[in-house]
């Protein structure tokens, strides 16, 4: 241990969250909620920590890789600190809501914390806000969660929202109609993920024509399911481009504007999705806001959702404008520093008479002072004098 | 926020030996820089380009994949020996340029050459301006790669004792026999890719894809 650090340091991919971050972040993640309450998706809490092998059962091997473990002195058994909220929500509908009636419509939002911060995103701790729809297949459900990303990121005031749909499985199924073994198909995945044209010829020899031809589809999403229409593929694939062109007809219908890619090779971190995927990207923000899916729950229901970073999103949205503080001096009455509260004033109260109030009110971030039952600018006040 | 506003996409371009064949590939796309850009010694650090929605700026080599990685620049032109490397998530590598030819390999002196036996190496010491495709590639055959990390000159390692085999770029591998050193294996073939932001591709694929498209046609008719 290094005994002269600063005490302010902080492991690497933590912060402390200051004035007036924190309580923007805090706002914005109860509007997200409440966009999401207000269409039937109602609240659970899952803890922070529970038993690994509950944790990890279901999900991705991403997901283990990035989570914390340690020894619960009690059971004496693993426990796992989650790094994703997703499988504990899955978890609980195949669980404890088992038997509550399908589809089930449940939100949540917390604190994650994962082993490696990512290359964009150094953070390990960051929030999640999300929504979870399980028991419930089928293009309608797969649109349901791109309308409902959307329209909660509009509420909340975001400018510009580009999503990006995926089929993570179709390459698979193309490769393994074609002969294609596991390990060709991870090499595969690996060039597609990294739109590698020149790399797929070596793995795929004289059938490279079909990926090549997915990996050039992608674009505008009714231009790319175009293009794909062209392409000759395997019965399987098709029943799935079928599906994932009903659903962007569904979004079309109530988000005619809505700024759609459709990338049908994209796989990376969709190890465990199991059908119709998306990414949310915004123009304003480095990287993903966050991602949805697909999946199976470990009671083996269908089921997507997905999920918003929340310190991600906040660097894409609009900053609120500061709120408006008074200084109220110390003698100033109850009744109205309430009065003042409900015309949506901050109030600061002197704990002290001051010779100089104006001062104080400057010192202490307040734009206003109240004089004789009056809010008055710090500025004009000291002009009047 | 991204400083760089909504209006002009960069491409970073690397200095040096890629460079030079990629100008006239970029003419053939019909990119055409500024008359400064051609100066060696320019203090200039952004070019403009025919083109009003693209600029250029010229950066090392490595240091493309870096940029365009954290969408500095959306777009970049970089050696496939930078993208093993790195092996950045947020890049794409849509095109094969066929130009920076060379590949990536293995050298020791020509002296202990001849009596090795890699098959029987557990660990090795290896100077590199590569150091995690080197760990990587050895970790494939069972052997530990102790790295040690240059930015330049790797071959005089083994001249001076710092470590008996390198990992580097050969070309013609005149480099190599000046140095008395012989090529054991080769790692890779390596040419420069075109390179784009993944998340650029997805929110301005409208201006980036025709690009993409201008240099894949200028790239197969090289």
């Amino acid at each position: 241990m290094d005994r002269t650090a600063d005490p302010g340091l902080l492991p690497q991919g933590l912060r402390d969250i200051l004035p007036p971050d924190a309580s923007f972040e805090a706002a914005a993640v109860e509007r997200l909620l409440a966009a999401f309450a207000a269409r039937g998706y109602e609240r659970v809490k899952p803890p922070l920590i529970e038993f690994e092998d509950g944790f990890l059962k279901g999900a991705g091997v991403d997901v283990a890789r990035q989570t914390f473990r340690l020894m619960d002195p009690e059971s004496r058994r693993m426990l796992a600190l989650r790094s994703d909220i997703t499988p504990q929500v899955a978890r609980i509908a195949a669980t404890r809501l088992k038997n509550a009636p399908r589809p089930l419509r449940l939100s949540y939002a917390g604190q994650v914390l994962q082993v490696s911060g990512g290359q964009l995103r150094p953070e390990r701790q960051f929030g999640q806000a999300g929504v979870e729809l399980i028991g419930a297949d089928g293009p309608a459900a797969d649109a349901e969660m791109v309308l409902l990303a959307a329209e909660a990121l509009a509420e909340l005031g975001l400018p510009g929202l580009a999503i990006d749909l995926n089929l993570p499985t179709l390459v698979a199924t193309v490769a393994r109609s074609l002969g294609f073994d596991d390990a060709a198909v991870a090499r595969l995945r690996l060039v597609l993920d990294r739109k590698d044209e020149a790399a797929v010829r070596p793995i795929a020899g004289d059938r490279a024509g079909v990926f090549i031809a997915l990996l050039r589809a992608f674009g505008p999403a009714e231009e790319a399911l175009r293009r794909l229409g062209d392409v000759s593929l395997p019965d399987g694939a098709r029943a799935e481009l079928a599906q994932l062109a009903e659903a962007v007809a569904q979004i079309r219908r109530h988000a005619p504007a809505l700024e759609l890619t459709l990338d049908p090779v994209e796989h990376r971190g969709f190890e465990y999705q199991s059908g119709i995927s998306f990414v949310l990207f915004a123009p304003e923000a480095r990287g993903e806001l966050g991602r949805g899916g697909r999946y199976r729950t470990q009671a083996g229901e269908s089921a997507t959702g997905f999920t918003l970073y929340t310190d991600t999103l906040l660097r894409a949205l609009p900053r609120p404008a500061p709120a408006r503080r008074i200084l109220l001096p110390a003698d100033a009455g109850a009744e109205e520093g309430a009065r003042l509260r409900r015309q949506g004033w901050v109030t600061i109260a002197a704990l002290s008479d001051t010779a100089d109030p104006i001062a104080e009110a400057r010192r202490l971030g307040c734009s206003h002072l109240l004089v004789r039952g009056a809010a008055e600018p710090v500025e004009t006040s000291r002009k009047k004098r | 926020m991204r400083a760089e506003g909504a209006a002009a996409l960069v491409m970073a371009l690397p200095k040096g030996r890629i460079l030079e064949e990629a100008l006239p590939l970029l003419e053939r796309a019909g990119i055409r820089p500024e008359p400064e850009f051609a100066r060696e010694d320019s203090r200039q650090l952004r070019f403009a380009t025919n083109l009003p929605g693209l600029v250029l700026v010229r950066v090392r080599s490595f240091d493309v994949a870096t940029f365009v990685a954290f969408d500095a620049a959306q777009l970049g032109i970089v050696g496939s020996d930078v993208l093993m490397e790195f092996d950045y998530p947020e890049l794409y590598a849509p095109v094969d340029l066929g130009i920076g030819r060379c590949r990536l390999s293995v050298a020791e002196p020509e002296s202990l050459a001849d009596e090795d036996r890699p098959e029987r190496w557990s660990h090795v010491r290896i100077a590199t301006k590569y150091p995690e495709l080197t760990r990587r590639h050895f970790a494939r055959r069972g052997v530990q790669a102790e790295c040690i990390r240059l930015s330049g000159a790797v071959e005089l390692a083994p001249q001076l004792g710092l470590s008996q085999r390198i990992v580097d770029l050969v070309a013609s591998g005149a480099t190599l026999r000046a140095n008395r050193l012989a090529e054991v294996e080769t790692i890779a073939e390596v040419t420069a890719r075109l390179i784009v932001n993944r998340a650029a591709l997805k929110t301005r694929h409208a201006a980036i894809q025709p690009l993409i498209e201008r240099i894949r046609e200028a790239a197969h008719a090289g």
